[in-house]
């Protein structure tokens, strides 16, 4: 979905359903200090990982998003959380924010959806 | 590394109180301010945090896993991780509104310095998850609203009109002209705003255990000893 009429479709169907993942051992792969997103839910296929901000991401992730994982570290002053939005530039909508530590391994309404992310000190 | 000092918890309350950093927006500062504990938003946000991190701190030299800043292998960032978030089952589970499963480990130090702090957990956690996606939970029930679809048509057309090359991505200052010439600006702030307040009070109980939960972690911050460095605010993702 990388057109922006597409973008807007996905927007209009605002999709509710969520598949609720059983609780599952092991850490999401997500190098210390990034904020990571896959195109695959359960944390699967290609990933994309980012230790800043990004307005825009990249054609392969953009609208491909199905998980996510916040492995921010935490600390006085630091933007540690983690708001993924629908369009570029932070625009269009906030669909997900992940504290440090939290994961999201599927998400009916943000699936195939982000477009952008910032790192804030709160949600 | 921060060790154990004998600073009074006015000292680490006055360091974290000179933090600006922007807390929660979507809830202000509950009960009034017990000695030792600040009395703005902001400040409280800041002294659970330096708190916290106290803690993980603590948690992680306890286990041998001591931050560094220079860069790790990977099995070695997996071990970090390991001990920083947890690497067990994902005990902790919140299915949002959204659709959104918030999930997350309860074996990590950061775990640890949570239950610590608030007291419980589990409940902290649906509290905290809950409160921090209030905002997307309310753009998510603005995008189903019909006045929203009729704007955001109106908006497509404008961006994209018919019989030219659908862009990419749109000019951002074309974007920006056209949520405003379409009216889906003003629809989008009138109807977040009602929204918003929509999904408050459906998550009354949630707002509550959040402020209350709070409350009682800000007393427990504010009783931690103060590190012997004071914290500085620093850009970035490594532990100092």
């Amino acid at each position: 979905m990388k057109h922006i009429l597409a973008t807007a479709a996905a927007t209009l169907l605002a999709v509710t359903t969520g598949l609720a993942l059983a609780p599952s051992a092991g850490a999401a792969e997500c190098p210390s200090g990034n904020f990571c997103v896959w195109q695959e839910a359960g944390f699967g296929g290609q990933r994309a990982n980012w230790s800043g901000d990004d307005g825009w991401w990249e054609s392969w992730i953009s609208d491909t998003d199905s998980s996510w994982a916040n492995h921010g570290i935490s600390g006085p002053g630091i933007k540690d959380h983690v708001r993924v939005y629908e369009n570029a530039w932070q625009g269009g909508g906030m669909t997900l924010c992940l504290a440090p530590g939290q994961e999201v391994g599927y998400n009916g309404a943000a699936n195939d959806r982000g477009d952008s992310h910032i790192w804030a000190t709160g949600c | 590394m921060l060790r154990a000092a004998s600073r009074t918890r006015h000292a680490l309350a006055a360091a974290a109180a000179s933090l600006l950093l922007a807390g929660c927006a979507t809830v202000e500062a509950g009960a009034p301010a017990a000695p030792g504990v600040p009395t703005t938003g902001a400040a409280r946000d800041a002294l659970l945090k330096a708190a916290e991190h106290r803690l993980v701190a603590d948690c992680l030299s306890a286990r041998g896993a001591a931050p560094t800043a220079r860069p790790r292998a990977p099995d070695e960032d997996r071990a970090f991780r390991a001990a920083l978030f947890g690497a067990g089952p994902r005990e902790l589970s919140v299915t949002l509104a959204t659709g959104a499963t918030v999930t997350a480990h309860t074996d990590g130090c950061l775990a640890a310095a949570r239950h610590r702090l608030y007291g419980d957990q589990r409940r902290w956690f649906r509290a905290q998850v809950t409160v921090d996606n209030l905002r997307a939970e309310a753009q998510h029930r603005m995008r189903a609203a019909p006045a929203h679809r009729t704007a955001l048509a109106r908006w497509t057309a404008c961006v994209a009109p018919p019989g030219r090359p659908r862009p990419d991505r749109p000019d951002p200052a074309a974007a920006a002209r056209c949520a405003r010439e379409t009216g889906l600006d003003t629809v989008r702030a009138r109807l977040e705003s009602a929204e918003l307040a929509a999904v408050r009070a459906l998550h009354h109980d949630e707002l509550t255990a959040y402020r209350q939960l709070r409350d009682r972690a800000l007393l427990r911050a504010a009783e931690l000893p103060a590190p012997t460095r004071p914290p500085h605010p620093q850009k970035g993702h490594t532990l100092p």
